[in-house]
């Protein structure tokens, strides 16, 4: 059986940060400069938490967890912590998640419509990571 | 790309003054954040054309931020001075709809603190004019709860009133595209060519023709070209014709009401035929017709008010025996985009509506406006046509000659 890692702890975010660099090239991420924050409501222990993606020429350079406020970041997505732990297992889609108003976002609504397939990209990789919910 | 302002350019427009003069007026009306949706507000302040559901959120000090349907942001900032990142777009998705965006922006701005929020409202006979909803002024109210919200758009309407240069010159331009439409028009229905033709026809001669000479649109919420021909053209009251299928007949009176816009400046004027043949009656009508509208052409100057052209023009019109086929008005309002109808500030007698003692000033630019109906005789003519004050006269922005022509 597969080791698993707890969701959004400092062993899953190595892992979140090796996977993106070697499956996701600049080429596949647009080449993309910019920044986004998850911001995660109600987790298991009672805290709020984040995941926040820094990515320069579409290399991921900054992935951070942690319980505090995140960095300031292009975009900002709050939502509750199972939302987000069923997007990234795929029972949810992030369309379905943002359209019914679950999740929040905040940031250029224009420049994020360019990034929605990007952003899926990522989704997957965070979802193919065994984890521990 | 938003286009780089150039104070060399003909139609440039000193948008950013534009901003500083509404941020003076909200520092002394002790107004924290004006929120703009009215189209003639969009426009005023971003130029450019913005026909969805828009707001434009305009801090104490620096740039505006236009707020759009997302799916037409990124134009608007393409045909706008503003950037990218003060053109932003809204959609129904978390966080993102017009009233949380809006409002959270609005928070950031005012830094957690409450201020007071100038917003546009009121009525108008205009159907694009835009003022906040009902429900949206409870919900930004609600989202914004601690701060004040006020009425406040005579800000925008006094800064309006009197155009600059640039303006009265993207108004001339979309004039002189309105007489390209009605060089078009009256060659396609002359020598036998109205023989067949629809109203609809008409109006998409005009079009082409605008189009070619640069208008984006022929812009009026009345049906684009108002074309009226035969009985419809003498409709009681009628100064509202979008065209139809009717197809033109010897001894018809035909209006041609085209509209132009050219960089959100708009033109609108009407000409009017007799087609095939005239009776002594249609142009006894007609006389009477250019009559008045050369009179009250000559009246027009700063100073002189709706109510007394209204009064001049009518005892005129009486006493050569023909007031009662006169719709007793004489002009509506125009600006850019979104600015039609009322003239001047809000401060007439009947809420929403032209003061009738307005006081013309200097680079005031309106249309004259002049509909003449004889419902009985199956007979109208219609005469529209921007005109700008000025001290000792006004100019007549439209070029295309002042007269009713038989067409053989």
């Amino acid at each position: 059986m597969e080791n698993k890692v707890t969701y959004l702890s400092s062993q899953w975010r190595d892992e979140v940060e090796k996977r993106l660099n070697t499956e996701i090239t600049p080429e596949k991420m647009k080449h993309l400069t910019s920044s986004v924050a998850y911001v995660y409501l109600d987790c298991p222990g009672g805290k709020d938490k984040f995941l926040y993606f820094k990515m320069d020429n579409g290399k991921f350079t900054k992935v951070l967890v942690g319980d505090s406020e995140p960095p300031e970041a292009d975009f900002r997505v709050t939502g509750p912590y199972d939302l987000f732990a069923n997007l990234t297992q795929g029972k949810i889609s992030s369309q379905r998640a943002l359209m019914s108003g679950k999740l929040k976002l905040k940031g250029s609504m224009v420049k994020a419509l360019k990034l929605a397939s990007l952003a899926d990209r990522i989704n997957k990789v965070l979802g193919s990571i065994p984890t521990q919910y | 790309m938003p286009y780089v302002l150039d104070p060399t350019d003909l139609y440039y427009i000193d948008f950013p003054g534009r901003v500083s003069r509404i941020q003076k007026q909200m520092a002394e009306e002790k107004i924290d954040i004006y929120l703009g949706s009215r189209l003639r507000t969009l426009s005023w302040v971003s130029d450019a054309f913005c026909p969805w559901r828009s707001y434009v959120v305009i801090p104490a000090e620096g740039l505006p931020t236009v707020f759009s349907f997302v799916i037409d942001a990124a134009r608007i900032a393409d045909e706008s001075w503003l950037d990218e990142d003060h053109v932003l777009g809204y959609a129904p998705m978390g966080g993102m709809d017009q009233i949380t965006i809006i409002s959270d922006f609005i928070k950031d701005l005012l830094k957690g603190k409450k201020g007071r929020i100038g917003y546009e409202s009121g009525m108008s006979n205009y159907l694009a004019e835009g003022n906040l909803t009902h429900y949206e002024y409870e919900s930004f109210r609600d989202a914004l709860s601690g701060s004040e919200l006020i009425n406040a758009h005579h800000i925008v309407d006094r800064l309006s009133l009197i155009k600059d240069q640039g303006t009265i010159n993207r108004f001339r331009k979309a004039s002189r595209i309105v007489d390209e439409g009605h060089k078009a028009v009256k060659e396609a229905i002359s020598g036998g060519g109205w023989k067949g033709m629809t109203e609809t026809e008409i109006a998409g001669i005009a079009a082409l023709a605008m189009r070619k000479a640069g208008s984006v649109w022929e812009w009026s919420f009345t049906g684009g070209n108002e074309i009226a021909s035969g009985y419809r053209s003498g409709l009681a009251g009628c100064a509202c014709t979008p065209a139809t299928t009717r197809k033109l007949k010897r001894g018809d009176p035909l209006m041609v009401d085209i509209h132009a816009m050219y960089k959100l400046a708009l033109g609108d004027h009407a000409h009017n035929y007799i087609i095939g043949h005239e009776t002594k009656r249609q142009r006894w009508h007609a006389d009477n017709f250019i009559s008045i509208v050369s009179l009250v052409l000559k009246t027009y100057k700063a100073g002189v008010s709706p109510l007394s052209i209204a009064e001049e023009a009518m005892a005129f019109a009486e006493d050569k025996g023909f007031a009662e086929y006169m719709l007793p008005g004489f002009e509506h309002g125009i600006g850019m985009m979104g600015d039609e109808w009322r003239i001047g500030m809000n401060e007439g007698p009947l809420p929403y509506w032209t003061n009738p003692d307005h006081a013309y000033q200097e680079n005031e630019v309106l249309i004259c406006a002049m509909q003449y109906s004889c419902p009985d005789e199956k007979i109208g003519l219609r005469y529209e046509n921007p005109i700008l004050i000025l001290k000792d006269k006004c100019e007549a922005m439209s070029k295309f000659g002042l007269r009713v022509e038989v067409i053989e």
